[in-house]
Formats: structure tokens, C-alpha cells, sequence
């Protein structure tokens, strides 16, 4: 045969087929209306069920809608509207069950074919994608058998209408469920877990996840309780510029932003503006803000852009009086989140299990020299003017943990070497500053102390660091018209979250963390 | 130069002098004679006579500056209960009860490393140990202590009494390194007293009986004497098993051995006041039955209430 004629019959074969298909396709197209007509006639629950309008408030409903977290046994057999996300639904024949949840909270709802709802119904309800936005009518039942899956495990919700309110697309980037379990797990049973980089990625749909509203609603606790604690101590909360004309902690890690014909930097710290606000006679001062700095770490503990919470009074003897401000501070947020925030540290330890933090009050203060002291006993070699190192830091907090049994303590009066230049020197040694630092579970969380408040002194100290003066001369001039003594220091809200649930990387407790390789989200 | 001269009214006589009445020696004449004794007076050296009198002077001069010393050291004690006291004072005050030999602190807690020496004590609100805060008062006497009390986090109220048990804060309690040792009391929800020092060379130690042996012992050695040892043991034994914990019963029994011992002697472990006696009195107080005692235990109760010791135990327990 030739190659022609191959073709024509391929070609009549093709034909033939394509018709073959053709009826075929035809046949089961009026299979299917059939079938549908039936079904739509049969179809007796059509309005109580379907994809609304978007609200466009288009009408103002006064309609309650009751929260997932007061659905208990004393509304049983109410007849209630609830709005929630779809978190898992499973169709069993002639019955589908959905667990609707709303933030920590969740319920199990069920759609059954019955005089209330069609067999459409519940197929629609089954096919409703996961993280959708639905509103429920539905009534609450009592269960005899506690629902061990759902935070409201006496009832459940027999549902009588439901409406779609937004739809999610339904390939999820990452299942809830997922995110949530705890990594140990993942690996024994072969489930799997997210990584840290696709959480973040989707930090939208990684923030409903139980363990992600907790963890932010404690640091909220946290904040909050630092201007209450503060406020009540007679501290004023005051609110200092970002973008300044010169670098204040050094030139290094600073962020440089084009300001119209020159440029300008991102403040590292409030300290200068701190300072300047006890020599304009405002005594006790705290502000929370953004802070910035540039450096090229990738750590589990730096951002480059945290909420520094930072504090500055002035005393009037001894810069102890602000050590033991500073730490009173702490317990008392220390204290309020072990109060308040159980069930909250109790669900972050549900996926991050970790030791309870524990601490003293009044809070331990131990001086420098016993601290090395103690690293010497374990075998670490170290001069007495060292600084300490990240690893000495750990030892340290595990052998202070031992002996005292606590995982926030103070370190006093380091060696004068290796603080910054406006550091009030020790009057009785010379080798020593009134400078202190404070752990949490054996890492730092803050760096203060008394400083120079003595414009002639604070030249030679810088002198002797060798700064221009010039860039730091407005600095100097605010202490030349009668300075008080005064101290400080400043934490960072992630770090300090992080280290109070025992998390292992600060981009946990940072919201839309940024980092040298992370802008977005 | 003589104004003027009287002529002599009579001549040199003869002066018979009368036999019958006694003798005097001249004392004009009497220059002359005892004139070589003066001499080697004169050498500058003094009559020992005076000599002792100087010396019994002296005597009572320091006598007077040892008193003027051991009152302003009451007056000291008077106004601020936890001043370091004076050895003269405490020699005076309580010189039937200071431990005596000595102690070496470095022997017994390891070298000075250049810092505070820290000794931190864990103990449960609910049972304070009243023999570690006698112990610990005793300890400020001798040596230079930081006292501070801490509250942990797994316990929530403390009685205020509870947080000034160690006596008010002192006043250079800023500057750690001053103090030769630090008393570290933190109130926690432990089952059982404990005490850490070095993490690295010690394990902790439970125990009130236990930790009071440790403290006792920068205090004064125990008796060399091992049957005294023993006995100041088992008295301790006793005092925390069977006196604190025990039941009615056994309380009744130990108050009558208490009472069959002090008997024979003062003190429970014989002549000297020691760490037997601080223990079964602390113990016996928080039975709370000091009142219904047997005459000796009374007898002994008061002694001990002399000593002056356990006034922190006695105000805890009001």
C-alpha cells in the first residue's frame, strides 16, 4: 500500500472513530440532562443551599451570628446563624461531616439527607473547597460521646441552610493541618510537616494555624503588660524619629535611605532620642517601635527590622535603682503571661513542646566576675576582661539554671573594654563599667547601662573610641545644660516571646519577619 | 645676800639631853644619810613601788576601755540587730555558747576563684526550715554574709513574714564582692530542703537535718570525739524524723528522752552548747506544744531562749 493510501484509511478510520466518539459523547450528554432534570425536579432544598452574591452590602441583615466558642450544651436545640471557615469536610454516602472553625476554636457540623436537606445538598456541601468562608444555619445538638477532635466537643451543629461567602481556591500552598504538626511526629508516622521557608512564604493562610494566633496573642499580652507594668510605675511613653541624620550604635549596620538631596539612616536605637528626653526633665520614659538594623546575619535570633521595646530613667544614687525597675518590669510580664496566657503557652507547646520558663523575684543578680568565675569551674579559659562569648553565654545560662534554678538573671558590671563609649566607667576599678546585661534561657535579651552623663567626660570616653566628634556633637550638646543621672536598656519583642515559649528561631514570633534574604511578604 | 644678821643670843652649850623620854631621829640630819639610795634612783629608773602602782594603773585603764568597748557594741546591737558585732561583744554576750576552734572557709568550700560564694538554699513555703535561719543569724556573726530571699515562679503567694526572714537588706548588698559569703534563701515548690553550692564539685543536698550539718560546719568543726559526733547526729536524726515528722506518739517519747537526757546535762550533747541543741529546739517549737514539756525540756527551753539565737525561728512562727 502506499503511503497515501495508508493514510486515507487511518484517515477513514479517523473518521469513523470521530463519529463513534461523536454519538457516543452525544449519548451521555442527554444521559446527564436527563439525569439533572430529574434531579432539579427532585431537588425540594435548592434555596437552602448555593454560592451567594458577594457581599457588597447590598442589605443591612440584622442577623446574629453566633461566635464557635460559645456553642455549649446551654444552646442546645437553638436554631442558630455562625459564619466560619471550613477546616476539613468528609462525605459518607447520604451524610457529610464538616469541622468549622473560627480562630482557636472549632465545631462539628453535620448535613444529613433528610426532610431539611437533599442529596444535592449534601454533595454540594461535600464538594465546598477547605478554607472557605461559609454561613451556617444551623441547630445546636447535644452529643453523647465527647468529640475528642474539636474544641467544642459537647455539641454539634446539625445544619439547616448553608451559603458560600468566599471561596478558596482549591489547591491549597499548604494544608493547616500540616503546619500544625509537630516535626517529631511528621517524620515517625511519614505525615508530612511545612518547612519554615514555605510557612512564610504563605504567611496568610500559616497565621490561622492555632499555634500561629497564639504565639501572636501572647506577644500582644506581652506588649501590653509592658506599658501597663510601666505606666503604673509612672514611666510617660514617648515616640522617637526612625530616620536620623547619623548613626548611633556604629557606622556598620545601618540602613541608608535617600532624604531628598542627601540621604539619612533608619535608626538602630532610641537611645540618643531616649537620652535627650531625661535631660529635657521627662524622668521616666518608654517607647516601642520599629528598629533597624543592617546587619548580614542569617541566626535563628537577628531580623533586620524588630519591635524594640526600650526603656530610660533617671535615678538618684545608684544605677541599681533602674536595674531593679527594669527587672521588676520583667516579672511582672513574666508573671502576667504565666496568669492569663495558659491555654495560649499550653497550644504553642502542643507543636513546639519546651520546659516552662521559670524565673525569681526579686531577680538574681550575679556580677561579672562570679560569672566567670563559674565558666572557669567548668572549664572554660577566659581572661578577666573578656566579653563573653554566644557558646559561654549558653554554658552559662545552663550552669545558672542549675544552681538557681532560674532562666532570667542579670549580669552585672561588665569589663569596660568591651562596652560602648558612652558607658559610665566603674568609679572603684577602673577595668569595670556600671553596665549589665539580662538571659533569658541563656541568651541575651538586653543591653543597658548607667550612662555618661557628663558632656566633658563623654568627649574623652569617645576620644577614646575614636569617633568623629563632629557627628556626634548635637549628643554631646544635650548634656551641657544640666544632665540628671540616668540609665536604661532595650528588649526585643520577638526575641523575648521566643525565649519566654522556648521557640528555637525568632522568625516564629515576628509576624512578616525580614531578614537579609526575606522582603515579602 | 642676808638682809641682816642676828647675832647668836648664846654661845655653843651643851644640851643635856634627857634620858628618860625615847628618841627621834634628826630630821635635818637625815639628808645627808639616806643620801646614796637617792642616788641610784637618780639613774632614771623608779621605784618599783611606784612601778607597780603605774602597773596597776595601767591595768585599770583597760579594763575601763574594754567596758567602754563591749557597751557601745550593745548599744550597737541594740539599734541595728544584724550588724556585724564586735569580738568583744560577742565574746562577752554569749561566752558560754561561741563554737569554739576554728574554721577555714577555704578548706571547706574550695579556693577562692575571685568572687561571691554562693550558697543557695531551696526550701517550700509551707514548712519553713527554722534551723537553717538560727544557723544562718549564727553565720552573720562570724563572717561577712549576703543575705537575700527569692520567691520562685512555681510558687505564688508568700507570707510577707516569709520575705524578711533573713533580716532587712544590707547596706552594701550592691557591691557583691565585698561579702565573704552569700546566703541565698529561694522559696519553691520543692518536696524537700535543698542546698546547692558548686554545681561542679557538689551534688545538692536534701534534707533540713543534712543542710544543717553542712552550715554547722563553717561554724565549727563537729567534736573530734566520735561518740560526741555521733551523738549530736543521732540528736539531729531524732529532732527531724521523729520530733517534726512523727506522729503523737512518737513525739511524747522523744520529749521524754529530751527530758531523761537534760537531766544529766545542760546541754544535749553534754557540757557545750552545739547543733543538737539549736535543732531539737527548733523542733520542738513548731510541735507547737513548747508549753506542755517536761520540767527539764522547760528548764532547757529557757537557756536556750537566753542564748538569744532564735529570735528569727521565734518571730517566724508568731
Amino acid at each position: 500500500m502506499t503511503k497515501e493510501a495508508v493514510q486515507g484509511a487511518t484517515e477513514e478510520e479517523q473518521q469513523a472513530q470521530s463519529k463513534k466518539a461523536l454519538k457516543k459523547q452525544q449519548k451521555e450528554a442527554e444521559k446527564a440532562a436527563k439525569k439533572a432534570e430529574k434531579q432539579a425536579k427532585l431537588d425540594f432544598a435548592k434555596d437552602r443551599y448555593g454560592v451567594s452574591a458577594m457581599v457588597q452590602s447590598q442589605q443591612k441583615l440584622d442577623r446574629e451570628l453566633v461566635r464557635v466558642q460559645d456553642l455549649t450544651p446551654e444552646k442546645a436545640d437553638q436554631l442558630i446563624w455562625l459564619r466560619a471557615r471550613v477546616h476539613t469536610s468528609r462525605a459518607k454516602g447520604k451524610q457529610c461531616f464538616l469541622v468549622l472553625r473560627q480562630q482557636q476554636f472549632n465545631v462539628q457540623a453535620l448535613v444529613a439527607v433528610g426532610d431539611r436537606a437533599s442529596k444535592q445538598m449534601v454533595k454540594f456541601a461535600a464538594n465546598i473547597t477547605k478554607e472557605s468562608i461559609i454561613d451556617v444555619e444551623a441547630s445546636v445538638r447535644k452529643v453523647e460521646q465527647k468529640i475528642e477532635s474539636c474544641s467544642q466537643q459537647d455539641v454539634e451543629l446539625h445544619v439547616e441552610r448553608i451559603f458560600v461567602i468566599s471561596q478558596a481556591e482549591p489547591r491549597l500552598p499548604l494544608q493547616l493541618e500540616d503546619a500544625v504538626r509537630p516535626d517529631g511526629e511528621g517524620e515517625e508516622e511519614g505525615r508530612a510537616t511545612v518547612n519554615q521557608d514555605t510557612k512564610l512564604d504563605n504567611r496568610v493562610i500559616d497565621l490561622r494555624t492555632t499555634t500561629s494566633q497564639a504565639i501572636f496573642r501572647l506577644q500582644s499580652g506581652v506588649c501590653q503588660l509592658f506599658r501597663d507594668t510601666l505606666t503604673q510605675k509612672g514611666f510617660v511613653e514617648i515616640q522617637t524619629p526612625k530616620i536620623i541624620s547619623a548613626a548611633s550604635e556604629g557606622g556598620a549596620n545601618v540602613f541608608t535611605v535617600s532624604y531628598f538631596k542627601t540621604s539619612a539612616y533608619l535608626a538602630q536605637s532610641p537611645q540618643l532620642y531616649k537620652q535627650m528626653c531625661i535631660c529635657a526633665d521627662f524622668d521616666k520614659v518608654f517607647c516601642v517601635g520599629p528598629v533597624f538594623r543592617a546587619e548580614d546575619s542569617n541566626t535563628h535570633r537577628h531580623l533586620t527590622e524588630f519591635v524594640g521595646l526600650d526603656i530610660e530613667m533617671a535615678f538618684n544614687y545608684h544605677y541599681h535603682e533602674v536595674i531593679d525597675s527594669i527587672t521588676d518590669t520583667m516579672v511582672q510580664i513574666f508573671k502576667g503571661l504565666r496568669d492569663n496566657f495558659q491555654t495560649e503557652i499550653q497550644t504553642v507547646n502542643k507543636q513546639f513542646p519546651s520546659e516552662p520558663f521559670k524565673f525569681l523575684e526579686p531577680t538574681l543578680r550575679l556580677e561579672y566576675t562570679e560569672g566567670v568565675a563559674m565558666l572557669r569551674e567548668a572549664g572554660v579559659e577566659m581572661g578577666d576582661e573578656d566579653d563573653l562569648s554566644t557558646p559561654n553565654e549558653k554554658l552559662l545560662g545552663r550552669l545558672v539554671k542549675e544552681k538557681y534554678d532560674t532562666d532570667f538573671y542579670v549580669l552585672d558590671k561588665y569589663p569596660l573594654a568591651v562596652r560602648p563609649f558612652y558607658t559610665m566607667p566603674d568609679p572603684n576599678n577602673a577595668k569595670y563599667s556600671n553596665s549589665y546585661d539580662m538571659f533569658m534561657r541563656g541568651e541575651e535579651i538586653l543591653s543597658g547601662a548607667q550612662r555618661i552623663h557628663d558632656a566633658q567626660l563623654l568627649t574623652e570616653r569617645a576620644t577614646h573610641h575614636q569617633i568623629d566628634l563632629e557627628k556626634i556633637k548635637s549628643y554631646i550638646d544635650s548634656f551641657r545644660f544640666g544632665a540628671p543621672p540616668h540609665g536604661g536598656g532595650g528588649i526585643g519583642l520577638e526575641r523575648v516571646c521566643m525565649l519566654y515559649l522556648g521557640l528555637h528561631n525568632v522568625r516564629q514570633t515576628s509576624m512578616f519577619p525580614r531578614d537579609p534574604k526575606r522582603l515579602t511578604p | 645676800m642676808p638682809m641682816y644678821q642676828v647675832k647668836p643670843v648664846s654661845g655653843d652649850m651643851e644640851v643635856d639631853l634627857p634620858t628618860c623620854m625615847y628618841k627621834l631621829p634628826s630630821f635635818h640630819a637625815s639628808h645627808g644619810s639616806s643620801g646614796s639610795p637617792e642616788h641610784a634612783l637618780q639613774n632614771g629608773e623608779v621605784d618599783p613601788a611606784v612601778k607597780a602602782l603605774e602597773a596597776r594603773q595601767d591595768e585599770i585603764m583597760r579594763k575601763l576601755y574594754e567596758l567602754k568597748a563591749a557597751v557601745e557594741g550593745l548599744a550597737k546591737t541594740v539599734t541595728t540587730p544584724d550588724a556585724d558585732l564586735d569580738l568583744t561583744v560577742s565574746s562577752s554576750l554569749s561566752s558560754s555558747t561561741t563554737f569554739k576552734g576554728t574554721t577555714d572557709l577555704d578548706a571547706l568550700l574550695g579556693k577562692d576563684l575571685g568572687a561571691l560564694r554562693d550558697i543557695v538554699i531551696n526550701a517550700n513555703p509551707a514548712q519553713p526550715p527554722l534551723t537553717l535561719l538560727v544557723l544562718h543569724s549564727l553565720l552573720c556573726q562570724r563572717y561577712r554574709v549576703l543575705s537575700t530571699v527569692h520567691v520562685h515562679s512555681s510558687v505564688t503567694d508568700v507570707p510577707p513574714q516569709l520575705l524578711s526572714c533573713l533580716g532587712p537588706r544590707h547596706a552594701d548588698s550592691y557591691a557583691r564582692h565585698m561579702f565573704q559569703l552569700g546566703f541565698t534563701l529561694i522559696w519553691k515548690d520543692v518536696p524537700k530542703v535543698q542546698m546547692k553550692f558548686s554545681v561542679q564539685n557538689m551534688c545538692p543536698i536534701e534534707g533540713e537535718a543534712n543542710v544543717a550539718r553542712f552550715l554547722f560546719k563553717l561554724l565549727a568543726p563537729y567534736p573530734s570525739d566520735p561518740a560526741a559526733a555521733t551523738l549530736v547526729d543521732s540528736w539531729l536524726d531524732t529532732a527531724f524524723f521523729q520530733l517534726a515528722e512523727g506522729s503523737a506518739k512518737e513525739r511524747a517519747a522523744v520529749l521524754r528522752a529530751l527530758n531523761s537526757a537534760l537531766g544529766r546535762n545542760p546541754w544535749l550533747s553534754g557540757p557545750e552548747f552545739s547543733l543538737a541543741d539549736v535543732a531539737c529546739y527548733c523542733c520542738v517549737l513548731q510541735t507547737g506544744s513548747a508549753a506542755s514539756t517536761p520540767a527539764n525540756v522547760q528548764r532547757w527551753i529557757k537557756s536556750c531562749d537566753n542564748l538569744g539565737h532564735f529570735g528569727p525561728a521565734k518571730r517566724l512562727l508568731q
